[in-house]
């Protein structure tokens, strides 16, 4: 069979000339590689995101200061809300179902004299581990009993900071906070950053917002964690916020719902996707040119051997055959090396972003599809060149 | 079996014109074993790829079998190239890449034969030509004699009625040359195969049963 024949002739001529197959490559590797990694990266985060917002769910609202709308209230006393009115807000909305206020502070930490490093320090309620679907790994969460106490709980990865600078079982030690110190009373699980929370849950240290605010001097909670109630629409919800703030507070706010996190990320994405897309696609011209190349000189040093076979009685069409195969060989080994750096590439990706890897059969299919496509369309030129060749000219070549 | 009347053959260089071949009228009839003689320059090279369809005449016909060669049809010509003709070359033109087996066979890969058909087959011409213990060689492990009797193999694999030879012992030695010229002549009387060799060589010449001699792009014996 013709077909057969164009195959294997075209797998020797190609591992005849090795440096130059691989040089022609190069191209199709990168161009190939960077598309499966976009599409393999986009389908990861995907996933990423969509854990994230399964653990913490969806019937969620952030409320907090808008920053844009901040430059005309010279006169306002205050910036955002206190306590008692973030406190308020379930009895005023019928919507609402529970509210975390929170106060987001910094300050130095530390522990016996080392300094902690990366923490934040979040003022909150006892109902914060519900709301925010945190769960408590061993002794107790901040209770609303505690107001004004001096007692701490430490997010996962501030635990095993403590752990690592030797405090071993760290319920009852006290870390340092600027001059004060608290008491660890319980630490939480691990969990999931990212979503809608506004922080990163393992890198925190809780203590009761009461406490917070008072060591702080401050009027204002910094974000309110709300939880819809079942049934409710987030619509009708936000819109009860948002008359509850005109009504109360001169401050402007900020309701973000998971729809519209998600929708910003999904924008970002697109960025990313775009971004890679481009480079992906000029890597693809510039490997389509390298193979064409290749092509043209493979042409070139064959004329004899495609005058020979003119005269043995191949038709213009089994000699484009014969090179158009090699062209799509060509471009599918570079398509197959770049599928292995494209999984490779996002298998890093996700690793050092430490997100749940997976390999998208799409992209294999997309590297695969691809590269063909472009062995087709750039061994197209050479290979018409080849088939057109006089055979006595061809022949008598050298 | 084949009729040229009138065939001229022209090149332009630059802005010259040099007609090679100034209208020759030649038939070659089946079962013949023929000689085309002629001084370097003749143009019965020329004369050898117009009979063998590789090139095309500027004026004049050519029938093969009757039928007028039309030169519009590329496919066509590759067809009978393929089915009809075989060639010998001088310079043996194997394919460097390919095994003495493989070599062979290419005629009939391109008229869509079964592997395991065409295997059988080129080994069977191999035979032959007495070269079925090289089969597997590749063509640089070769003799030059032995290069061409699996060029000549190659050329009866795809069982044609017309052998074209363009100076088939020109690079080998007298004696390795008379054997290329005893199988020629056997495919002739055992095979039926009609035979033309072009030469130089009187002593090839002697050896056919019918000879024509060219000058001067014109067929001045026969």
């Amino acid at each position: 069979m013709i077909f057969r024949a164009n195959l294997k002739e075209a797998v020797r001529s190609l591992s005849s000339a090795k440096q130059r197959t691989i040089l022609a490559l190069i191209g199709i590797v990168i161009g190939i590689g960077s598309v499966i990694a976009m599409v393999s990266i986009g389908k990861i985060v995907q996933a990423e995101v969509m854990t994230q917002f399964r653990e913490m769910g969806t019937d969620i609202l952030n409320i907090s200061k808008d920053p844009a709308a901040d430059a005309g209230g010279a006169s306002k006393k205050r910036d955002f809300l206190g306590l008692k009115e973030a406190l308020s807000i379930p009895a005023a909305c019928p919507s609402i179902d529970q509210v975390s206020p929170n106060v987001n502070l910094g300050g130095e930490m530390s522990f016996s004299g080392k300094k902690l490093d990366g923490l934040v320090l979040l003022g909150v309620t006892e109902n914060f581990p519900d709301i925010n679907k945190v769960k408590v790994l061993k002794g107790r969460f901040i209770s609303d009993l505690d107001e004004n106490s001096h007692f701490c709980v430490l997010g996962n990865g501030a635990y095993q900071k403590l752990q690592g600078l030797g405090a071993g079982d760290v319920i009852g030690r006290t870390i340092k906070v600027n001059d004060l110190l608290f008491t660890v009373i319980g630490t939480m699980d691990s969990s999931t950053p990212g979503g809608m929370r506004t922080f990163d849950p393992n890198q925190t240290v809780y203590i009761h917002i009461s406490t917070a605010m008072r060591v702080k001097n401050l009027w204002d909670i910094t974000n309110i964690t709300a939880r819809v109630r079942p049934g409710a629409s987030h619509r009708t919800a936000q819109a009860e916020v948002k008359e509850f703030f005109t009504k109360n507070v001169t401050a402007n706010v900020k309701i973000s719902s998971p729809e519209e996190v998600i929708a910003q990320m999904e924008k970002q994405m697109q960025m990313f996707t775009l971004l890679l897309g481009a480079i992906g696609s000029i890597a693809l011209i510039v490997g389509g040119v390298g193979v064409m190349n290749v092509m043209l000189v493979s042409v070139t040093e064959r004329r004899k051997e495609i005058g020979i076979r003119r005269a043995l009685g191949a038709r213009q069409n089994d000699i484009m055959g014969q090179f158009l195969m090699e062209s799509i060989i060509l471009s599918m080994i570079g398509g197959l090396f770049g599928i292995l750096v494209g999984v490779g590439g996002s298998y890093l990706a996700a690793y050092f972003a430490k997100w749940q890897f997976g390999v998208s059969y799409m992209a294999i299919f997309l590297g695969v599809g691809v590269s063909s496509v472009v062995g087709i369309f750039f061994g197209f030129y050479p290979a018409r060149q080849a088939s057109r060749l006089d055979p006595i000219v061809a022949l008598r070549s050298n | 079996m084949l009729e040229l009347s009138d065939i001229r053959k022209s090149y332009r260089i630059g802005p010259t014109e040099i007609e090679i071949l100034k209208g020759v009228n030649l038939k070659v009839v089946t079962g013949e074993l023929m000689a085309i003689m002629g001084p370097s320059g003749c143009g019965k090279s020329t004369l050898m790829n117009i009979l063998g369809l590789l090139d095309k005449p500027t004026s004049g016909t050519y029938a093969i079998m009757g039928t007028p060669v039309t030169y519009t049809d590329d496919d066509n010509l590759s067809r009978i190239r393929n089915r009809s003709i075989g060639f010998v070359f001088q310079q043996y033109h194997l394919l460097p890449r390919l095994s003495a087996l493989d070599n062979v066979g290419l005629p009939l890969i391109y008229r869509g034969e079964r592997e395991q058909e065409i295997r059988t087959r080129s080994l069977e011409y191999l035979k032959k030509v007495n070269m079925h213990e090289r089969a597997s060689h590749n063509p640089t492990e070769l003799s030059g004699g032995q290069q061409q009797r699996v060029a000549i193999a190659r050329a009866i694999a795809g069982r044609p009625s017309l052998i074209l030879a363009d100076e088939p012992t020109g690079a080998l030695d007298t004696k390795v040359g008379q054997e290329i010229m005893d199988l020629f002549r056997r495919l002739n009387e055992e095979e039926g195969i009609t035979v033309v060799i072009i030469t130089h060589d009187p002593g090839i010449a002697k050896q056919c049963k019918r000879f024509v001699y060219m000058k001067d792009g014109t067929i001045i014996e026969q």
